[in-house]
């Protein structure tokens, strides 16, 4: 581990290892207990594939004061108490909504099938959150579904629709531009802004999709206040 | 209420940020020249933090439909009320039927008007400040109306005379990715004057480059005030409204007090990178 102070208020922490499910457990579970032990201080902590940043409240503590104490927490009691909920997201993967399923499928010279199977037949990591609020970063995907963003941004993706590039699955919150292949949709609402918690999922968490046909996509869309499953 | 008759170029309501939702992918938002916004709060007796309206460049023209204690407070924009000159940094009471004209620039790039009570606007994840995605508009548009909250009575003249002073140095530490810079890069990065080129309350792109064909890191968090140095060699400074990860190499991080100057200055304007020691 390394640590870096950021600005007057900030400490970054990164990580020497490369993107997996330990490391995103580790990450997570250094976090919380920041999160939990610090709570007085912080005011954000940012958790990103293979980081953490701490903002705080300068006028609460020093950088080099806060730096000990993290330095001083013990990992090992941390990692116990950590359970990743499992949350299970419907998604449909019809071509009326998976707009760039039938050409990846052709690119990458798997069946529609073969990709669908592929892509609900793991648990991901939701690695961190950004691009947009909400935006989740999920993965790692299987090798076979490994490829680069879309050459030529959509200019509008719908909200919940289901992304794949690079090694890692994704969900758009809202209808925004975006240059990820669309495979699928979900009806689910990720990000509430009434809500004090707005999102269901936190990084550290962990997803599963599970396959719904359109016309249980259509009606689910309509129930608003449809929660997801978690284990 | 206070009528919009024209919403000026791009004038927010902001209020001192979003905090505590950027491991969710929330921007922390809120006044670009902290020290600009929160002197408008101070005068009026509001509290700090209080939601104003950021302006920039060009201002709004307001008609004002009930009496009102206000302030302006940073860039000077030359505003007037019913075409008589105002003063900065004072409280100015207004009528029933005044109307105010924020004009063009010509000190800094922004200027903040704040109203004794504050403005009466919905909270989002804990503030006002204007963002895409967050809040259901977010500039100001022609014939919008502005609420504003109960006016405080309560007025501080600041004793000095104030004036917005801006630098064209901004002070830095070193970056997470400094060392990827070469010593000649290095050189120029703390020798070279930079010019300011497009920018928003995102980020300020700089027209010069240096070092080109860094590689891209791993998306990792970022703040308001991160350089980052994108492959091909372009600098881009990052500021409250930016998004909360990022993939370029972060190279430096402004000071607190160089955001402020920075959100003052203008397309065209040259800047210094001064390292904080």
């Amino acid at each position: 581990m390394k640590y870096f102070i950021y600005n007057e208020n900030s400490i970054l922490i990164t990580f020497d290892s490369n993107i997996n499910s330990e490391l995103v457990y580790e990450i997570s579970s250094l976090r919380i207990k920041i999160e939990h032990d610090f709570n007085e201080y912080l005011i954000d902590a940012v958790q990103s594939i293979n980081s953490l940043l701490i903002i705080f409240k300068r006028n609460k503590i020093s950088a080099n004061n806060l730096l000990n104490k993290i330095k001083n927490l013990n990992p090992e009691n941390t990692a116990q108490k950590l359970k990743s909920k499992i949350w299970e997201i419907p998604v449909c993967y019809d071509l009326t909504y998976a707009t760039d399923l039938e050409e990846f499928s052709k690119s990458k010279k798997i069946s529609k099938n073969e990709v669908v199977q592929l892509h609900k037949s793991k648990i991901y990591d939701v690695i961190s959150m950004g691009f947009l609020p909400g935006f989740m970063y999920l993965g790692t995907t299987d090798y076979r579904l490994h490829c680069e963003r879309k050459l030529k941004p959509s200019l509008e993706v719908k909200r919940g629709s289901i992304g794949i590039a690079l090694n890692q699955t994704c969900i758009y919150p809202q209808d925004s531009p975006g240059g990820w292949h669309i495979i699928g949709v979900s009806p689910l609402e990720f990000f509430n802004l009434k809500s004090k918690s707005p999102c269901f999922v936190n990084p550290g968490d962990k997803v599963k999709f599970l396959e719904i046909s359109k016309s249980k996509f259509e009606i689910l869309k309509k129930n608003k206040s449809l929660k997801p499953n978690f284990s | 209420m206070i009528k919009v008759l024209d919403p000026g170029l791009y004038s927010t309501i902001q209020d001192n940020g979003r905090y505590g939702y950027r491991n969710i992918g929330v921007p922390y938002s809120g006044f670009m020249d902290k020290e600009s916004a929160t002197i408008a709060n101070k005068i009026l007796g509001n509290e700090l933090n209080e939601c104003l309206l950021e302006i920039t460049l060009i201002g709004p023209t307001l008609l004002f439909n009930d009496n009102y204690t206000l302030s302006v407070t940073g860039g000077d924009f030359n505003p007037t009320i019913n075409n008589k000159k105002i003063e900065l940094y004072k409280p100015i009471d207004v009528k029933l039927g005044d109307i105010l004209k924020i004009n063009q620039t010509s000190n800094g790039a922004r200027c903040y008007l704040a109203f004794s009570g504050g403005i009466a606007s919905e909270k989002y994840l804990g503030s006002k400040s204007s963002l895409k995605n967050i809040t259901p508009s977010y500039f100001l548009k022609k014939g919008d109306e502005i609420k504003v909250l109960k006016n405080n009575k309560l007025n501080f003249v600041v004793d000095q005379k104030l004036k917005l002073t801006t630098s064209s140095f901004l002070n830095v530490f070193s970056g997470p990715e400094f060392s990827i810079l070469r010593k000649d890069s290095i050189h120029n990065l703390f020798n070279k004057e930079f010019t300011i080129g497009i920018n928003n309350r995102m980020a300020y792109n700089l027209t010069e480059q240096i070092q080109t064909k860094t590689k891209s890191i791993i998306s990792s968090p970022v703040l308001p005030g991160t350089v980052q140095l994108t492959p091909s060699g372009n600098i881009i400074i990052l500021h409250r409204d930016c998004q909360t990860t990022g993939g370029y190499s972060r190279i430096l991080q402004l000071n607190e007090k160089s955001m402020d100057n920075l959100s003052q200055l203008k397309n065209g304007d040259k800047i210094k990178f001064k390292l904080i020691k």
